[in-house]
């Protein structure tokens, strides 16, 4: 289970954090999720689907990166074999909280103390001898803002992307060289027919929030699935 | 050309007349610049109050609400609207605490076993509904049929709703007069016109003059102003085999804000009739429906005040003063008569058991809408059509809900005995009652594609109830491996009832989600 606290300078010290990839470090998970900013990066690696929350049934984009629960094809013995690794999983163990809607408090740092990667002994520190935020939590604050602004971007993308019907369910049978068989469910795509109905002032509104361009690049990703395919049928079962 | 269909005229709002008026529109654009205009006008009285009763509806009420084209969400959060699986009926067969219930799904692999004379060689164990379908282990805990992430209509298991009426014909009147271009008049019928050929010409009102239509739709409730008062088409009644005529409804809060909420309604009976306990997000609707002739208004409350103590303790008992209401059991003797169609109430009303009267509204405007007469001539043909149809529903409902009282065996009261009584039962009924002592009711018993109980209601209702039909004095070929199948149906039904039972929330969770979050469309 996740313990998250928020970042303290005195409380976690001496606190270390282990970097690098790999399932022991709980990057063994099957998407990232994902937000139009970062679909570019994203794109040249992952193929991009839309899920739901299963707490609040709300759409996300994420990063699909193996075809069953806990199974990242990308993970390596020497760590994460892609050029680009989704934020979110960059971010780990951190996490920007917020106070919710109508809270105006500014987000805050905190870091789930359960995790893996949260160490007394082993990895980069937190916080140097003086008591400040050494270079790599400061890197990692970094992405957290990063983060933060990205998922806030997204609400609105996704919001425009149900209000113009351009979603639509994508059930995906994939038969392995093994000759085993997977059905990806509760996936949603781009809906390419819908998309290209799109008229004139749509278009151009759809520019204008910076929301055209990921949704091309959220098509074009799915040429991605089949290197993932490839990834999966080189796996010694 | 002259006689042409071009406007209806629907008298009477509630849930009856805006349903109605919901569905036709939503099939027949109403568009004022349209080169031939289809109209429609609801005249609604702005004297009679909508009575808030808690009701029960069948699954097609998700097709309806789809076709009239409202959001699932919406419709949850505007009605007091919550999820119902099914029935659950307590103290009908013996009275002793007997229970069984009746599920919206069928049984598993429905359509291509009859899984029930497999079940009678178990003997009893499992119950047959808990046998055949995971939902009844969902109504035990009072579990949702879906999860925040099925989008809206769709389902995990078949689900329909419980609602309050009143909020139900609120949001129809908004979303027809809104979206769908209804025309509402606020105005008392006065009077009924005849045209020379007899057909009904307009009605007069009190306070928007005359309004003429060349199809009238009568949902004045019991009134049945246009097809019972000014058409005089008789009542028939039915209490001969239904005795139920009176009926005490009340509402009970929840004792605890986040208490559970049923997902299926409880039916207990009674002495001389049975309590309803119907689970909305805000408050239960309760109430009592009971035979005059077999117990007093003052007994009858006694027993309702008495289950309410039971369920929901003494305080709330003495909170309660239920309301009152005398119906007639029964229907009028055609439903369609030239160009005046009854719809609700004004066509006929039988105690609400198995919740058969939104699901007849549904069946009535759905009929009108898909075969609106284009002319007055056509208008005949459809018409006889309908009052066919229409027959047969009203006898089926009348034949299903008997069979509820037949099959107990409850001797405690001269309303049960009188039950048994050979004349109260309809022949139909006696006929199927011994054929299914040698065969249990399967897809040959339906009669009709658009039959209003399918035949897994009768298999529910009947082996719920400790019917038994007698196995077959010959073997199939196939026998064996009919059996191997059925028990391994029964198997997965189990795996599949402890899974669900996992991964499906409370019935109060979901639709707390749902008020915060909504469904998704896809």
């Amino acid at each position: 289970m996740s313990q998250y606290e928020v970042l303290n300078k005195e409380k976690h010290r001496q606190l270390r954090i282990k970097t690098g990839y790999g399932a022991a470090l709980g990057d063994a998970v099957m998407s990232a999720m994902t937000f139009p900013l970062e679909f570019r990066d994203i794109q040249s690696c992952y193929p991009i689907l839309f899920t739901k929350d299963p707490n609040t049934g709300g759409f996300f984009p994420a990063a699909i990166m193996g075809f069953e629960k806990d199974q990242n094809l990308f993970l390596q013995d020497d760590g994460w074999d892609a050029p680009y690794i989704p934020a979110l999983a960059q971010r780990q163990p951190f996490l920007i909280a917020t106070g919710g809607e109508g809270d105006d408090r500014p987000p805050v740092v905190s870091l789930d103390l359960d995790h893996p990667r949260v160490s007394q002994d082993e990895g980069e520190s937190l916080f140097d001898n003086e008591g400040e935020p050494s270079e790599f939590l400061k890197q990692k604050i970094a992405l957290l803002d990063k983060l933060h602004g990205g998922l806030q971007h997204s609400v609105g993308f996704v919001d425009t992307l149900l209000q113009h019907e351009l979603l639509e369910q994508i059930t995906l049978d994939i038969a392995f060289n093994d000759g085993s068989k997977q059905t990806l469910q509760g996936f949603y795509s781009i809906a390419e027919e819908q998309l290209y109905q799109l008229k004139g002032d749509v278009l151009e509104s759809l520019n204008q929030a910076g929301y055209l361009q990921p949704i091309f690049m959220a098509v074009a990703s799915l040429s991605r699935m089949r290197g993932l395919i490839e990834r999966r049928n080189r796996l010694r079962v | 050309m002259e006689d042409r269909i071009s406007k209806i005229v629907i008298v009477g709002g509630g849930s009856a007349g805006w349903l109605t008026a919901g569905v036709i529109a939503a099939e027949h654009r109403i568009d004022p610049q349209a080169k031939q205009p289809f109209e429609l006008v609801l005249i609604e009285s702005p004297d009679v109050p909508t009575i808030g009763v808690g009701e029960g509806t069948w699954p097609s009420m998700r097709s309806t609400l789809q076709r009239i084209g409202l959001s699932e969400t919406e419709f949850l959060r505007e009605c007091d609207a919550s999820f119902k699986q099914g029935t659950w009926f307590r103290d009908w067969q013996t009275g002793d605490g007997d229970t069984y219930s009746h599920p919206f799904t069928v049984p598993i692999d429905y359509a291509d076993i009859n899984l029930a004379p497999h079940w009678l060689a178990l003997n009893g164990a499992p119950p047959f509904a808990d046998a055949v379908t995971p939902q009844t282990a969902l109504f035990a805990d009072c579990l949702a049929p879906k999860q925040i992430t099925t989008p809206e209509f769709a389902f995990v298991v078949n689900y329909a709703y419980h609602l309050d009426a009143g909020r139900f014909a609120d949001l129809l009147r908004r979303h027809c007069t809104e979206k769908l271009g209804v025309e509402h008049v606020k105005a008392n019928v006065l009077q009924v016109n005849a045209a020379e050929n007899g057909d009904i010409r307009s009605v007069s009102t009190d306070r928007s003059g005359e309004i003429a239509g060349d199809l009238f739709i009568d949902c004045t409730g019991s009134k049945s102003l246009l097809l019972g008062e000014h058409f005089g088409i008789p009542f028939q009644s039915q209490q001969e085999y239904l005795f139920n005529d009176s009926a005490l409804a009340t509402q009970v809060p929840y004792a605890e804000e986040d208490q559970a909420i049923q997902s299926c309604t409880h039916s207990t009976a009674q002495t001389a009739g049975w309590i309803w306990d119907i689970g909305l997000p805000t408050r239960r609707g309760i109430g009592h429906t009971y035979s005059s002739a077999h117990i007093s208004d003052d007994e009858a409350t006694a027993q309702l005040l008495a289950y309410i103590k039971e369920i929901a303790g003494d305080a709330a008992a003495a909170d309660v003063t239920p309301r009152k209401i005398r119906f007639q059991p029964g229907h009028r003797r055609e439903f369609w008569h030239r160009n005046c169609v009854a719809i609700g109430m004004s066509s006929g009303f039988i105690e609400p058991l198995e919740a058969s009267a939104l699901v007849m509204i549904e069946l009535a405007a759905g009929m009108i809408a898909d075969q609106m007469p284009p002319t007055r001539e056509i208008m005949d043909i459809v018409a006889q059509q309908y009052n066919r149809k229409f027959r047969r529903h009203w006898n089926q409902i009348i034949e299903f809900l008997k069979l509820h009282y037949v099959l107990s065996e409850r001797d405690d009261s001269p309303y049960w005995q009188d039950n048994h009584a050979t004349a109260s039962i309809p022949d139909k009924l006696s006929e199927q009652l011994l054929l299914w002592r040698y065969r249990s009711p399967w897809h040959q018993d339906a009669e009709a594609v658009d039959e209003l109980f399918p035949t897994a209601s009768y298999q529910y209702i009947l082996h719920g109830m400790g019917f038994r039909s007698a196995p077959r004095h010959t073997r199939s070929h196939q026998q064996d491996q009919l059996q191997h199948r059925a028990s391994e149906l029964f198997r997965q039904n189990a795996a599949r009832a402890s899974q669900l039972q996992q991964a499906l929330p409370g019935n109060r969770e979901l639709l707390n989600k749902v008020r915060e979050f909504g469904f998704q469309k896809l």
